[in-house]
């Protein structure tokens, strides 16, 4: 491969993330060259309606015609921020799976694999999701096995044993995967105390206290009519489809009231700079995330940022790639990107090297951020990344599973259409005054926050470098202190 | 209204469950240049963008040692100058044209993709003639590059136990057939190929005649003859490259490699078989056993390992290929477990299919799968470039699509149950075991 692509959850901080660079260290600066446009052909969000069931349940529901498949989105507003015990939202979402309205876990299985049908359950730090895929034809057989999941999962005590014991293995496993798991380390060290610290997965000894009897409760307290929105993208009739829904959730009532943290609280400020350093005894190289605060979804300069960042760590000319893999062959890839959750969020920059190049990578890594404030953006550099940022943007929006997933994004993070059809625009309006702006406000400069995830004997003295060390074995439980 | 293609949708075999709008197959339209490089087109016009994928018949078969992981490497350089575009001229003119590429190189081809916005078409066929026709090799580039390639291949090492368990598996299921080494190549290779080594495979691969383009996107097919004439016509044939002449020797017993790694939690085993070709009729057969053992939870593999809490996974992976190649299954073994364990609980699964064969409702369930994912390949421009390229390339011709519907359709529970004795049997399978510690002599 040439680079790695990154999946990420969320298709707006894939977004941000998957974009990327610019004209870099030789490349001479023209300040006053004039702006040029780059035309890419217009793109907007495809139709759908929006519909309340009889419940007050609101379904989306939007046709796409070009193959015979139907996504079935349901998204419900609770995740690792209302955990109680660590782990709780996302075993809770695994565990509608183990069997629903009398229905053995291995009898839905059996049923949607004939069909060739997947659904999946899981929760990230903010939402729970419930998504099937199937033929357009299957679907009088799987929205009853979709809904009793949804609203009526038995939680059979011996199916969740089994679950509980595979995922704490399970988190054992992920840990031999550094690039799998730097993020929870580094989610822990920059929100501390604050809920969006929890990693989704738990650790291991969290999940090994966990009891039906939480998710029972977690269950009933979060997936009501009134926390939640189902979308529907795909080959189908919407009057039929309404109808239907209607029938499988309409007579499900809300039973209590939902309490949600208030996430806007206690949100940490950056002091001084941290350094956390995960040992893994036997690694190879050293894996490394830089960052600090970054920003929520909702910020009304998202698409800018997003463009921003493209020139420093978005794409593969960006800078970050340009001067650490191109020019130093440091590594096979850098990159940087915010992750922007509701009322907050993260920027980091995230690249790894061998273990005897670990002080010139993140030294070269540091300098090359820099130039976000020491020469700042050109106008050319400016004018190909807004044409990158446009161009790529319509196939992030392709599929079934794409649309429904924005739908669920929209519903979560409180963003509506205009982020889609007023992309284009907003991201041709940038002016190169508007970036200094972008980078003097948003951008961490001080204070900054690192995870290194390598063999501690060779790098531990080049950690302590760049803040306060703490030092964790990488098998510990759990992602830091 | 976005177009659907009744010939690929054949490929799985069933049509009366769509209702959606549908094309031809008269929708492809190929052409050959003639210097005799193919390309295919089709008129795409659901978003506004489009793509190139070119897929060249060279991987880590065509190599020796002394040069493995060249093939891979190459992919690397091609985007590092040519004569019109310097160094880091390409990816600079796409992406302010709004395009992005990636590329990869497999056992037997190397594919270089590009995604663009459909109205920067000229731009990408300006930049892949000049790379095709005119790469400089920058001997500065080629030193970074040796070092960005050496990370790939540690963090690839670092984060995937498939890869580590996999590179030391294939050294000894092929003794003799360059399938033996990874497509990244020998560390002490990568250091040390010259500028030589590369400037005579790019001579001898990187010809026209060596080559298939998809075109896929809102782009029109005149519009794309036009710039093919204009941009790739005009660079010459060379000599097809020569065969790969090794043939694998048969195998005549059970082989066995153990890799330590510290950080692996619970043990991974590997198991391979050889098999024929992609080419081969018992293609079909083997492609829907692979998915009746680790396909979904009600496959064999996750019932019987994964539910009883012998394994956290267990998978299989077949991949397309020009040569007989192999048959694999992964088992990431459950706490407490040991490798041994887990390597018999694999083995029952694999037995008792050649003992007891398969169930028509288990086989039509596979058939099922592979029609739904198909049609989620066809839901992107890139998904149905990267379908007709890769039959092209592994079936001769991309209208051999029309054949595999019935090919898939006339697969029978009793073929399961042959091809499962006739390949996965002991003699010719090798055990791959990845484990923290390695067992004592006692």
């Amino acid at each position: 491969m040439r680079l790695i692509k990154q999946s990420i959850k969320l298709s707006l901080s894939a977004l941000a993330i998957a974009s990327a660079l610019s004209l870099t260290g030789c490349a001479v600066t023209v300040k006053n060259a004039p702006e040029t446009v780059v035309e890419t052909g217009s793109f907007s969000l495809p139709q759908y309606q929006t519909v309340s069931l009889s419940n007050g349940l609101k379904v989306n529901l939007m046709v796409q015609k070009e193959v015979p498949l139907i996504t079935l989105s349901a998204v419900v507003r609770a995740g690792a921020v209302n955990d109680t015990t660590s782990g709780l939202a996302s075993i809770t979402a695994q565990s509608l799976m183990l069997g629903a309205g009398g229905q053995s876990k291995a009898k839905i299985e059996q049923t949607l694999d004939f069909m060739g049908a997947s659904l999946n359950t899981a929760a990230d730090q903010e939402g729970s999701y419930i998504d099937a895929s199937f033929m357009t034809k299957d679907i009088d057989k799987v929205l009853p096995i979709f809904s009793h999941v949804v609203m009526v999962p038995d939680f059979d005590s011996t199916e969740f044993a089994k679950l509980q014991q595979r995922e704490i293995v399970g988190l054992s496993q992920q840990k031999e995967s550094p690039r799998a798991v730097i993020g929870r380390y580094f989610n822990k060290l920059v929100f501390g105390d604050h809920p969006y610290a929890n990693p989704s997965s738990g650790n291991s000894e969290s999940i090994a206290t966990l009891t039906i009897e939480q998710l029972r409760a977690f269950h009933k307290g979060y997936y009501q009519p009134s926390n939640m929105t189902i979308s529907v993208v795909g080959d189908f009739d919407p009057q039929q489809m309404q109808a239907k829904l209607e029938q499988a959730f309409g007579y499900w009532q809300n039973t209590e009231e939902v309490v949600q943290a208030n996430l806007s609280q206690g949100l940490p400020e950056m002091s001084q700079s941290k350094v956390l350093l995960v040992d893994k005894s036997d690694a190879i190289e050293t894996t490394f995330v830089i960052g600090g605060m970054g920003i929520s979804y909702d910020n009304p300069d998202y698409v800018g940022l997003t463009v921003v960042n493209t020139i420093l760590g978005g794409r593969f000319t960006s800078w970050l790639n340009d001067e650490l893999r191109v020019n130093a062959g440091l590594t096979y890839g850098a990159r940087s990107g915010f992750v922007p959750y509701s009322k907050a969020g993260v920027f980091q920059i995230s690249t790894f090297t061998k273990a005897e190049t670990t002080k010139e990578a993140i030294d070269l890594a540091l300098k090359t951020y820099a130039r976000l404030w020491q020469t700042g953006i050109d106008q050319a550099t400016l004018d190909s990344a807004k044409a990158y940022v446009k161009g790529q943007f319509p196939p992030k929006f392709e599929t079934a599973s794409q649309l429904a997933g924005l739908m669920s994004d929209m519903y979560l993070y409180g963003f509506d259409d205009n982020f889609i059809n007023q992309f284009q625009a907003k991201v041709d309006g940038l002016t190169l005054e508007e970036t200094q702006r972008l980078v003097k406000q948003y951008f961490p400069q001080q204070h900054l926050q690192y995870v290194l995830i390598g063999n501690a004997s060779k790098i531990a003295d080049i950690a302590k470098q760049y803040g306060e060390v703490t030092q964790v074995d990488i098998k510990d439980s759990g992602f830091g202190q | 209204m976005k177009r659907t293609l009744t010939a690929l949708m054949l490929l799985a075999g069933l049509l009366s469950a769509s209702n959606a709008a549908a094309t031809t197959a008269k929708d492809i339209k190929s052409f050959t240049l003639d210097n005799g490089m193919k390309i295919m087109v089709l008129e795409d016009g659901s978003i506004p963008n489009a793509n190139m994928y070119l897929f060249w018949k060279v991987g880590s078969r065509n190599e020796v040692p002394g040069i493995t992981g060249i093939s891979h490497f190459f992919e690397h350089m091609m985007f590092n100058g040519s004569k019109k575009f310097g160094p880091k001229m390409f990816d600079r003119t796409m992406e302010a044209a709004g395009g992005a590429n990636n590329a990869y190189t497999t056992e037997d081809m190397t594919v270089y993709t590009d995604w663009f916005p459909a109205n920067a078409l000229e731009t990408i066929f300006d930049l892949e003639a000049d790379r095709i026709a005119h790469l400089d090799i920058n001997p500065e580039m080629v030193e970074s590059e040796r070092g960005v390639v050496q990370s790939e291949r540690t963090t690839g090492l670092e984060n995937s136990n498939w890869r580590t368990i996999q590179e030391a598996l294939k050294g000894v299921a092929f003794s003799a057939h360059p399938y033996s080494w990874s497509v990244i190549g020998y560390e002490s290779d990568i250091a040390a190929w010259s500028l030589e080594d590369l400037q005579q495979y790019h001579k001898t691969y990187y010809a026209p005649n060596n080559a298939v383009v998809v075109i896929v996107g809102d782009v029109k097919l005149a519009e794309v003859k036009k710039l093919a004439n204009q941009y790739f016509a005009p660079i010459p044939a060379q000599t097809p490259p020569k065969e790969v002449r090794t043939v694998e020797p048969l195998q005549h017993g059970e082989r066995r490699v153990f890799v330590k790694k510290e950080s692996v939690s619970t043990p991974n085993v590997m198991l391979a078989y050889h098999i024929p070709a992609t080419s081969h009729a018992d293609y079909y057969a083997l492609d829907l056993l692979s998915s009746i053992l680790s396909q979904g939870n009600s496959s064999r593999f996750y019932q019987g390992l994964v539910d009883k809490q012998i394994a956290t996974a267990a998978d299989t992976y077949m991949p397309m290929s020009f040569d007989p190649n192999l048959f694999y299954i992964l088992g990431v073994a459950n706490s407490g477990v040991e490798a041994n364990t887990l390597e018999l609980a694999l083995l029952e699964q694999i037995n008792s299919i050649a003992t007891e064969g398969v169930t028509a409702e288990e086989l039509e369930k596979v058939k099922n799968i592979k029609l739904i994912n198909f049609y989620r390949d066809m839901e992107t421009i890139n998904g149905k470039a990267n379908t007709l390229g890769t039959y092209e390339m592994y079936f001769g011709s991309f209208e051999k699509l029309f054949d595999a519907p019935e090919r898939y359709n006339t697969v029978t529970p009793a073929d399961i149950q042959r091809v499962a004795q006739t390949y996965l049997i002991r003699a010719n399978r090798t055990v791959g075991v990845l484990a923290a510690t390695e067992e004592s002599d006692k």
